[in-house]
């Protein structure tokens, strides 16, 4: 192995075997070593965070992956393939001029024209001092009622777009909810009026660029009847047949109303988990 | 000038005493096992019963001590070891064996054509107050290492030790014989250095009458055999003693262990 | 309003499987897991007697040198050259249809190679001393080679199992997990085709050990340069029946959860080529054969004939060899109309499996049987319990450790990126 060894003589057949041994070996170990090295590298450069997202994404199943073009009825039928991200999407532009289509017909849910929805589930309102205030929206609110814990991020803390804005605890399960923006968190509010955070972005919030990829206007109606079908066949007796919508309005509580659903399926399709 | 130490045996005069296969036990410290049989035990000499395949009268028998043969060419397990326990002294011809090198992979005693590798399956052991009767110039081996004849290399130490003490660079031939061939009463086994010709060991080996166990293999031991028999002589191949129909269920030479 | 499927968060460990798929409650799986459990723990208690006492806890003698210890190691390896082969096939060779089997792959070739070392550990009379083969190498052994390339190749294992290992629900929560794992996913490529390298050279080598003995005229072979013809007869075998054993432990598994895991195409698929590189092989190995009964022996003495003399090691086993277990399955899993059928595919590729485990047995222990000597005898060999309770021992660890695989690891999961339909597996 090492020419030290007594009575070593280098050969022709120590050289080669010698060699290709330890080319072999390096290449194993720079394989390890480089990947460790990217780990650390995209952890610096906050690529990692990215990263995370990217990954869960893509581990959603694909009815949940909706372009959101095709939810506003511009296109028949596309998934997303820039995992939510509209501002840095080469094809956004060349779908958003397309015209909307679709009726609309009352949800029995209240979603404000004033803010903008993210596809976890909250909203953002940029308020007039530069600052923005995210709240989970209706059909989370509506899902979860009251939960029994609740954890907000300290003050000042930096929070980055799709990871955790705060995590709520319910009857056994840990719901992460997203957050819709990046940016630093200066006051957390709730319970009464709902569970909220102020934050202060790191982008202009009145630059149209910044909120592009939350939804607003027809987008959102076709995008909660598609969540709405999806928990009612989740959350149907499973002997049952799936039904025709019928109007019918969508209970408070819902996780106190009905135990025995399968809850954790539920919420990672709600909340964006894998 | 480098020696080729070897062997010639003499069949016809081999009594099947066993004197030399005591003496090598006793030489090379080989433990004294009770629970060994004859497939696990350590000889690293090993006499062996032949006979023809004769009945009644014409039935003869002999007996053919077998040891490492310190094949020359290619040798067998020289070129298998895989941690090179095993090398060719180029002084003396002799294929030495490290026991503390060895692994215990076995895979030398595969290679071996002539079965002359044992494998220590136990730990030594010798009924009580035998250890006192150990060669001390011999090591012990502890189980999980292969071990075989090394021409009583302790032996040939001894010797050059003599002739450095004595201001010689040569040692005497005298010096330097092994356990077995001092014990045989018949002179069977003999022993010399097959690269001098005025040595008449090496002029044996060299007679017609001398042969090789496997010699087609390619592998120039440096044991020979001699016998005036000619069906000890075709014992050296390896189809002798076995029918030439195929298939059929003939017996090979009938064989007893020593 | 209960689900009848047995969902992830019905189940006990729920949170370590992956959202969506079904696996059964824990204490079924437990009870699965149980007998597994105990053959193992006999293996390992026999393993600690032959590490304890010595290696004559064994049947193994001085004429047996190699018994069955030898004969699973080299069966298990061959069995075992699925991974690398259908990691060159997918990374190297770009043929995507074989991505389902991917993981099983990587998890079987883990399993064989880690078990063969260990069993490899327990023959050795010094096991201590394994790393000498490192210090003072042999460059002329075929054992060296082995033992190097071996090593490697388990490392190269390891390194692919790990991103599968961090796929787990739990262990990806943790972001610098999640992220190591892609970028080592990035790189499977290059260790993908270092594996494929490692393994040609110590499948070759394997074979290699026997064809270079040169005092073992049943096993000895001419060949290329320092390279017998059982070098390259072992690689072929080995990537013949490595994708068959594949489709053997995947048909299993389905057959014991109940679903339908790759897509029906992929058996057939692996099917053609097992019989396709088994039909070469077969080729080979025939005329190898008969280069070997009419020259390579008879050259040194020996007359093919007289190796067949035994019972019960006469010809027949030879037919069974090429024939039998080699050109039949062969036959059939390229022959389109069984090929296309469940049960005939699965049988050509057990026998498939099989010819490889004839072929390393004869040359493991026909060899040894067999006499050199014209005074030697044939001689016989039954393992003790001991070595039987190892060999079943690692079974019941690979069994152990793909179940652990299956139940908390996605091995099924479809690729990034590709379309699934609403159910996950």
């Amino acid at each position: 192995m090492f020419p030290g060894i007594d009575g070593f003589r280098w050969t022709v057949d120590h050289i080669v075997f010698l060699s290709l041994f330890f080319a072999v070996a390096l290449t194993i170990l720079a394989t390890v070593v480089s990947a460790a090295w990217r780990t650390v590298r995209d952890f610096r450069t906050h690529r990692a965070i990215e990263f995370c997202w990217q990954s869960g994404f893509s581990e959603l199943p694909q009815s949940d992956r909706r372009c959101r073009h095709e939810l506003a009825g511009r296109v028949i039928s596309r998934t997303c393939d820039n995992a939510f991200d509209c501002r840095h999407c080469s094809q956004y532009s060349q779908f958003a001029v397309l015209p909307a289509s679709g009726t609309a017909h009352d949800l029995g849910l209240n979603y404000p024209e004033d803010r903008c929805y993210h596809r976890g589930h909250t909203w953002v309102k940029a308020e007039q001092d530069g600052t923005v205030t995210v709240g989970l929206d209706p059909l989370a609110d509506h899902l979860l009622g009251s939960p029994d814990a609740v954890r907000m991020p300290d003050l000042g803390s930096e929070i980055e777009l799709n990871q955790t804005a705060w995590r709520m605890s319910k009857n056994g399960n840990e719901i992460r909810v997203r957050a819709p923006l990046e940016g630093t968190v200066t006051g957390v509010g709730g319970p009464k009026q709902g569970w909220y955070l102020k934050m202060h972005p790191r982008l202009d919030p009145h630059d149209p660029a910044t909120l592009r990829h939350l939804l607003r206007g027809a987008e959102l109606h076709g995008w909660l009847t598609h969540e709405l079908e999806r928990l009612q066949l989740q959350l149907r007796p499973s002997q049952a047949a799936p039904s025709l919508a019928d109007g019918g309005v969508l209970l408070p509580d819902l996780m106190d109303a009905l135990p025995d659903a399968d809850w954790d399926t539920v919420l990672a399709d709600t909340f964006l988990e894998l | 000038m480098s020696a080729r130490y070897g062997m010639v045996i003499d069949v016809d005069r081999c009594t099947g005493c066993g004197a030399c296969m005591v003496a090598c036990s006793a030489e090379n410290n080989v433990p004294a096992l009770p629970q060994a049989t004859a497939r696990t035990g350590l000889t690293p000499l090993l006499v062996r019963t032949v006979a023809n395949r004769a009945q009644g009268a014409a039935r003869r028998e002999a007996f053919i001590p077998i040891m490492c043969m310190h094949c020359e060419h290619e040798t067998p397990c020289v070129s298998v070891c895989p941690q090179q326990a095993v090398e060719v002294d180029k002084a003396t011809g002799i294929v030495m064996q490290m026991p503390q090198r060895c692994l215990g992979c076995r895979y030398c005693m595969t290679a071996c054509p002539y079965h002359a590798r044992y494998f220590n399956w136990w730990d030594p052991a010798w009924p009580a107050g035998m250890e006192k009767s150990l060669n001390p110039g011999v090591a012990v081996r502890m189980r999980g290492v292969v071990e075989k004849c090394n021409l009583c290399h302790a032996r040939l130490h001894s010797a050059k030790e003599k002739a450095a003490a004595a201001g010689k660079r040569e040692i005497d031939p005298a010096d330097y014989i092994p356990a077995c061939v001092e014990a045989c009463p018949t002179a069977a086994i003999r022993f010399g250095n097959l690269s001098d010709r005025n040595d008449p060991v090496s002029q044996e080996a060299n007679s017609p009458e001398a042969f090789r166990l496997l010699a087609r293999l390619g592998t120039e031991p440096k044991v020979y055999y001699k016998s005036k028999e000619a069906w000890v002589r075709a014992l050296a191949q390896s189809s002798s003693g076995r029918s030439s129909e195929p298939g059929s269920e003939s017996q090979p030479a009938e064989v007893q262990h020593g | 309003m209960a689900s009848a499927t047995v969902a992830d968060s019905r189940v006990a460990d729920g949170k370590w499987i992956a959202r969506g798929a079904e696996r059964t409650s824990l204490p079924r799986f437990l009870l699965w897991l149980s007998p597994w459990a105990v053959v193992l723990a006999a293996g390992v208690y026999a393993a600690g007697l032959c590490l304890y006492y010595g290696l004559n806890q064994t049947n193994m003698d001085n004429r047996f040198a190699f018994g069955l210890w030898i004969f699973l190691d080299l069966g298990m390896i061959a069995l075992g050259a699925g991974a690398f082969f259908t990691g060159f096939l997918v990374y190297i060779l770009k043929r995507a249809e074989l991505r389902p089997i991917l993981n099983t792959a990587v998890v079987v070739g883990f399993i064989c190679y880690s078990g063969a070392v260990a069993i490899l550990m327990i023959d050795v009379g010094q096991p201590l001393r394994a790393w000498f083969t490192f210090w003072h190498p042999n460059t002329h052994s075929m054992l060296t080679e082995v033992t190097f390339c071996i090593s490697c190749y388990l490392l190269v294992l390891c390194l692919e199992y790990i991103p599968l290992l961090l796929r787990n629900r739990q262990l990806r929560k943790l972001p610098s997990f999640l992220v190591f794992e892609h970028q080592l996913h990035k790189l499977v490529p290059v260790l993908a085709g270092v594996g494929a390298l490692l393994s040609f050279f110590h499948q070759g080598s394997l074979g290699g050990l026997y064809g270079v003995l040169r005092g073992r005229p049943f096993a000895f072979r001419q060949g290329i340069f320092i390279w017998p013809s059982t070098f390259f007869l072992f690689i072929l075998s080995a990537i013949a029946s490595g994708p068959s054993f594949l489709m053997l432990v995947t048909a299993a598994v389905e057959k014991l959860t109940g679903k339908r895991l790759v897509p029906v195409e992929l058996f057939r698929r692996l099917g053609f080529i097992s019989g396709v590189l088994l039909g070469i092989y077969v080729a080979a190995k025939s005329i190898d054969t008969l280069i070997w009964i009419n020259f390579t022996s008879p050259a040194v003495g020996f007359a093919p004939w007289q190796y067949y003399m035994y019972k019960p090691f006469g010809t027949p086993i030879l037919f069974a060899e090429i024939v039998l277990f080699g050109l039949l399955p062969a036959f059939l899993l390229t022959f389109r109309p069984t090929a296309e059928r469940r049960g005939w595919l699965l049988s050509a590729a057990a026998l498939a499996c099989g010819g490889v485990l004839l072929n390393r047995f004869i040359l493991t222990v026909q060899t040894l049987a067999l006499p050199t000597l014209s005074f030697d005898e044939f001689l016989q060999y039954t393992p003790s319990w001991q070595e039987v309770a190892s060999f079943t021992g690692v079974i019941a660890y690979g069994v152990i450790i793909y179940s652990l695989s299956y139940r908390y690891l996605p091995m099924f999961a479809p690729a990034k990126g590709e379309i699934t339909d609403v159910s996950r597996h």
